[in-house]
C-alpha cells in the first residue's frame, strides 16, 4: 500500500536535515510496528520518499511524503500510529492511498509558496516597499551571485518568482512568495530578498529573517494544486 | 556573565542555528531525550562529552550513565559536547554561554558537570568547554556557587594531567558510585559543608580520587619521590566494581538521534572486561574481572530497544563478543525474532581465533562489505611478546573461509613500535598482508582488497608495558616509509597513523600533574580537538613545552624502572602492579600466559576479597 502524507516541519524539527529526515520517518514508523517495503539490490532501504528539500531551519506548513507499506491497513489508523512515534514538531495532516501508477512526489510537484518575516534595519513607509516591490517585479532579468566553494556564479533569478508581495506589520515586512521548482533548480526566498534589498535599495535586516515554506504545489496552467487534488481527478 | 534566561539563550542559537554545520548536534529534541522539570529535582548534573555530539552519542558508556542518573526522581542529567570549531566561533561571538541540550540552561546552572576521559587527545576540548561555560578553569578560582567538576572513564587512571581542573575523579564502574555521590551533593546542598570537609566526605566513596588530599614531591632528576595521601583518605584509591554484571542498569530507551552518527545502531553490552591478557591494552586490565550477561536478560532488553528506537541494527558489544560464551544462542534467537522486522545484528569486534565465518554470514544482511583483523603484530615472536594469542594459521584460516565464502575486502590491524621490534617483524607485516592477498586471489576472487592500517604503540598505565617508552620519530617514520615502499601491491593499501599526534598520546598517557600547565597553555593558544587531524597543531605544543621548560621526551620516551615511583601509583585497577610487572618479564622472555577462562588463575589480582569474580554464562 502507498500512502501520500502532508505533515508539517516545525519547532526543533525545521533542524533537521532532508537527508536525515528519511531516517527520522522509518524509525518512527518502525516503532510504530509498521512494516514497509524495501528497495531490492545490495543495501535495502525502505521506499520513502519526498517531495523538494526544505532548506535546514525553515519551517514547513504543509510538505509531503510518500511511503510503501507491506500491508494493507485502515489509513487513519496508519496515520495514527505513525504520528505517536513522531517529534512533537512533525504532525501530520493528511493523508492518501495511492493508486498503481500514480506519480511520484518529485515529478509533479513544480512550485513552492513563502512566508518570510523581515524585521527592518530602518523605518520604511508602506508606499517605499510598493514601489521597491513592482520595480523589482518590473525587471526582466535578475542577476544573483550565488557563492558556491567554487566561487560566485551569476544566476538570472526573475524567472523563477511567480509572485512577490509584501506589507508592513508594526516593525517587520511580511512577503510572502511564490517559486517555480524543477529539475533545473529554483530560486532560495533568501536571495530573492537580498536582491530586493540590493537593486531596490530596502534596508531589510536579513540577518534576522525568518522564512516559513507555508505549500508546496503543482502548478499547472495557472491553476495551483496539491499532489492530493491531482489525485482526485 | 550576566543572568541569562535558558528561553532567551534558546531564542538566541536558534536565530544563527542554520548558519553552523549540522545544527541538529545542538538540539536536544531527539526521540527517547528526558526533559525533567528543573525546579522539582535535587541535583542537576551536566554530562559533558569533551568530543562532538557524533562522537559522543555513539559511546555506550554515556547512554548508560545519562538514563540511570535520570532514573532517579531526585536527580536531572542532561547533555552537552564540545561545540564544533564553527558553533564555538558562533558562541563566542555572541557572548553566549554553553549550554545542556535538554533544557539550553547554561552550564554554570548545573550542580555537576561530568566529563567522561575516553582519550587523551581531548583534554584541551574539556578546558573549551569550561571556559565557553565561563566557569573559571581551576578549581582554586572556582566559587561556592560553581558547579562541581568532575570525571570519569578510562583515562581516570591516570588523570594527573588534568589535576587542578577538575575537583574529583570517579574510577571504575559508576553504576553505583555516581548516584552515591550525587547523593552526597543534595546532602551539601541542604547542609553546605566548606569545600575541604565536602571533599573528604566523598573521597570515602569507593573509587573516589581527591586530588587535592595527594601530595606528590620530586627528585632533582625529574622523577617523582613520593606520592603522600592525606590522613583520612585511602593511601591507594580503588576503582569501583558493580555488584551484579547481569543486572546492572542497562538503558532500554536510548536517544535516537537524527543526524547520522559514528555508531547509529542500538547495542547491547553482552559482558564487561576482557581476560585475554594483551599486554599493551589498557582495556584489558582496568575493566576485569570478565562478566557475562545471560542470553534471556539480553534477549528481553532487545525487544525492549527495538519498540523503543525503531533501528534496524544491533550490535552486539563488548572489548571482544566473539569470546562471549552465549554468542550463538544468543544472535540466533534475536535473528529469530527480529530479522522478519528487517533488524539485523553486528559483532564490531571479531578474534581472530574466535572467528567463525558461519557467524559472520549469517549475519551479514546483504552485501560482503568487509572484515576487520587485528593480528597487531607481524610475526610470531611479537605476537608472544604482546600475548595476542592470535597465529598466522588463525588468521590465514580465518580469512581464507571468509574469501571462500565470498567476501574480497579485508583488512588488518597492526602495532607499530611494539616493545622489542626489529626489522623482521615489520617484513612480518609485509608478509602476512601478501599472504593475505594471495589467498584471495587463489580463491578466484577478483577484486581483492587488503587494507593495511598501522598504529602507533602507547604505552599506557596500569598494563604490563607502561614502563616502556614510545619508539622515537624517526625510526618510527623510517618503519612507515620501509612499508609503504614494501606493500606496493594493487591489491594492497596502506594507511598508517600520525606520528606527531601518538607522540602528545604517549606524553599525556603517561604524564604527571605537572603537564596540567601545559595543557592550560597549549588551550589558550588554540590548541583543541587535537584528535581530529585537521585541528591538531604540533607546532603550538611543541612550543608550549618549550615555553614551559618541559621536555616530552621524559615522559613519551623514558623507560621507567620497575622502582620507579609512577605517576598513578596511588590508583588501583585491582591488577596488582606485582602482576604487571611478571608479565613484562614474561613479554621479553616471549612467553605466552593463558586467559583464565581457557585456564588456571593467572594471579592477576582482581578477584580476591571484592565480592566480584568471573561470570561466564555459557
Amino acid at each position: 500500500m502507498r500512502l501520500r502524507i502532508a505533515y508539517t516541519k516545525k519547532e526543533d524539527a525545521k533542524f533537521i536535515a532532508h537527508l536525515d529526515l528519511t531516517r527520522v520517518f522509518e524509525r518512527a514508523i518502525r516503532r510504530a510496528g509498521i512494516r514497509m517495503v524495501y528497495t531490492e539490490g545490495f543495501n535495502p532501504r525502505p521506499k520513502i520518499s519526498f517531495g523538494f528539500a526544505l532548506a535546514v531551519g525553515t519551517e514547513g506548513e504543509r510538505e509531503y511524503v510518500d511511503i510503501d507499506l507491506e500491508r494493507e491497513l485502515e489509513l487513519g489508523d496508519a496515520l495514527g500510529r505513525i504520528q505517536e512515534q513522531l517529534p512533537s514538531g512533525i504532525r501530520l495532516l493528511e493523508g492518501q492511498v495511492l493508486t498503481t501508477g500514480a506519480k511520484p512526489l518529485m515529478a509533479v510537484l513544480n512550485a513552492a509558496s513563502y512566508r518570510m518575516r523581515v524585521p527592518m534595519a530602518l523605518p520604511i513607509q508602506e508606499d517605499r516597499l510598493q514601489e521597491g516591490l513592482q520595480a523589482w517585479l518590473g525587471r526582466d532579468h535578475v542577476t544573483f551571485s550565488r557563492y558556491s566553494k567554487k566561487g560566485p556564479t551569476d544566476k538570472d533569478i526573475r524567472p523563477w518568482v511567480k509572485s512577490l508581495t509584501g506589507n508592513i506589520q508594526g516593525d517587520e515586512v511580511v512577503f510572502e512568495l511564490e517559486v517555480e521548482m524543477g529539475n533545473a533548480g529554483s530560486v532560495r526566498p533568501e536571495e530573492v530578498l537580498g536582491s530586493l534589498r540590493e537593486l531596490e535599495n530596502l534596508p531589510l535586516d536579513l540577518d534576522n529573517l525568518r522564512v516559513k515554506r507555508t505549500g508546496v504545489h503543482v502548478s499547472y496552467q495557472g491553476r495551483k494544486s496539491s499532489p492530493f487534488e491531482l489525485l482526485a481527478e | 556573565m550576566s543572568e541569562l534566561t535558558a528561553a532567551e539563550l534558546r531564542r538566541q542559537v536558534e536565530m544563527f542555528l542554520p548558519k553552523v554545520l549540522k545544527p541538529s548536534r545542538y538540539l536536544g529534541s531527539e526521540w527517547n531525550a528526558i526533559k525533567k522539570d528543573w525546579d522539582k529535582t535535587e541535583v542537576r548534573m551536566a554530562f559533558a562529552f569533551p568530543d562532538v555530539y557524533e562522537v559522543g552519542m555513539s559511546h555506550l558508556g554515556t547512554k548508560i550513565l545519562y538514563h540511570l542518573v535520570n532514573s532517579f526522581p531526585e536527580f536531572l542529567c542532561e547533555r552537552v559536547f564540545a561545540p564544533w570549531v564553527d558553533m564555538e566561533e558562533m558562541l563566542r561571538q555572541k557572548k553566549l554561554p554553553l549550554y545542556t541540550l535538554e533544557s539550553f540552561q547554561p552550564l554554570q546552572a548545573f550542580d555537576v558537570i561530568g566529563f567522561t576521559l575516553q582519550y587523551e587527545m581531548s583534554f584541551t576540548n574539556i578546558l573549551n568547554m569550561l571556559d565557553l561555560a565561563g566557569i573559571p578553569l581551576r578549581c582554586e578560582e572556582r566559587k561556592e556557587e560553581d558547579p562541581w567538576i568532575i570525571a570519569g572513564g578510562p583515562c581516570a587512571f591516570n588523570p594527573e594531567p588534568l589535576v587542578g581542573f577538575v575537583d574529583f575523579f570517579l574510577l571504575g564502574e559508576s553504576e553505583e558510585q555516581l548516584p552515591e555521590v550525587l547523593r552526597l551533593i543534595a546532602e551539601q546542598k541542604k547542609h553546605p559543608l566548606p569545600r575541604r570537609e565536602f571533599l573528604l566526605r566523598v573521597a570515602q566513596v569507593q573509587g573516589v580520587y581527591v586530588p587535592d588530599f595527594y601530595h606528590v614531591s620530586y627528585k632533582p632528576d625529574g622523577r617523582i619521590a613520593e606520592i603522600k595521601a592525606e590522613p583520612g583518605v585511602p593511601a591507594v584509591v580503588e576503582k569501583a566494581i558493580v555488584e551484579d554484571f547481569d543486572q546492572a542498569f542497562f538503558p532500554t530507551k536510548p536517544i535516537v538521534p537524527y543526524m547520522e552518527i559514528v555508531h547509529d545502531r542500538m547495542m547491547l553490552e553482552v559482558m564487561r572486561g576482557c581476560s585475554r591478557g594483551c599486554r599493551f591494552c589498557q582495556a584489558g586490565m582496568i575493566y576485569r574481572p570478565v562478566r557475562e550477561r545471560s542470553t534471556e536478560t539480553l534477549l528481553k532488553q532487545t525487544e525492549e530497544l527495538v519498540r523503543s528506537t525503531g533501528y534496524d541494527e544491533i550490535a552486539l558489544t563488548s572489548l571482544s563478543s566473539g569470546d562471549y560464551t552465549c554468542i550463538q544462542p544468543t544472535i540466533h534467537s534475536i535473528m529469530e525474532k527480529h530479522s522478519c522486522e528487517g533488524v539485523g545484528v553486528s559483532l564490531p569486534s571479531l578474534r581472530v581465533d574466535s572467528f567463525d565465518v558461519d557467524l559472520a554470514e549469517s549475519i551479514q544482511k546483504s552485501r560482503k562489505s568487509g572484515l576487520t583483523f587485528a593480528p597487531e603484530a607481524g610475526s610470531q615472536r611479537l605476537r608472544n611478546v604482546i600475548n595476542k594469542g592470535v597465529t598466522e594459521e588463525n588468521l590465514l584460516a580465518a580469512v581464507g573461509a571468509a574469501f571462500q565464502k565470498g567476501w574480497s575486502n579485508i583488512k588488518l590491524y597492526f602495532m607499530m613500535g611494539l616493545p622489542t621490534e626489529t626489522q623482521e617483524d615489520i617484513d612480518g607485516i609485509a608478509d602476512l598482508a601478501k599472504k593475505v592477498a594471495n589467498l584471495g586471489t587463489q580463491h578466484g576472487r577478483r577484486n581483492v582488497n587488503v587494507t593495511v592500517s598501522t598504529s602507533i604503540f602507547v604505552p599506557k598505565a596500569h598494563t604490563p608495558f607502561q614502563w616502556e617508552p614510545q619508539e622515537s620519530h624517526l625510526s618510527v617514520k623510517l618503519k612507515q616509509n620501509y612499508l609503504k615502499e614494501k606493500l606496493r601491491d594493487r591489491r594492497i593499501k596502506y594507511n598508517y597513523h600520525d606520528m606527531e599526534t601518538s607522540y602528545m598520546e604517549a606524553v599525556f598517557a603517561k604524564g604527571d600533574r605537572r603537564l596540567a600547565p601545559l595543557l592550560e597553555w597549549a588551550f589558550k593558544h588554540g590548541c583543541r580537538f587535537d584528535g581530529w587531524s585537521e585541528h591538531f597543531d604540533q607546532e603550538t605544543w611543541m612550543e608550549g613545552f618549550k615555553e614551559l621548560d618541559i621536555d616530552p621526551k621524559f615522559y613519551a620516551n623514558r623507560a621507567m624502572d620497575y622502582d620507579d615511583i609512577l605517576p598513578w601509583d596511588h590508583l588501583e585497577s585491582g591488577v596488582t602492579k606485582q602482576f604487571l610487572v611478571e608479565e613484562h618479564h614474561r613479554a621479553l622472555q616471549e612467553a605466552r600466559t593463558i586467559d583464565c577462562r581457557y585456564d588456571v588463575c593467572t594471579g592477576c589480582g582482581i578477584c580476591p576479597g571484592r565480592g566480584v569474580q568471573i561470570d561466564l554464562k555459557g
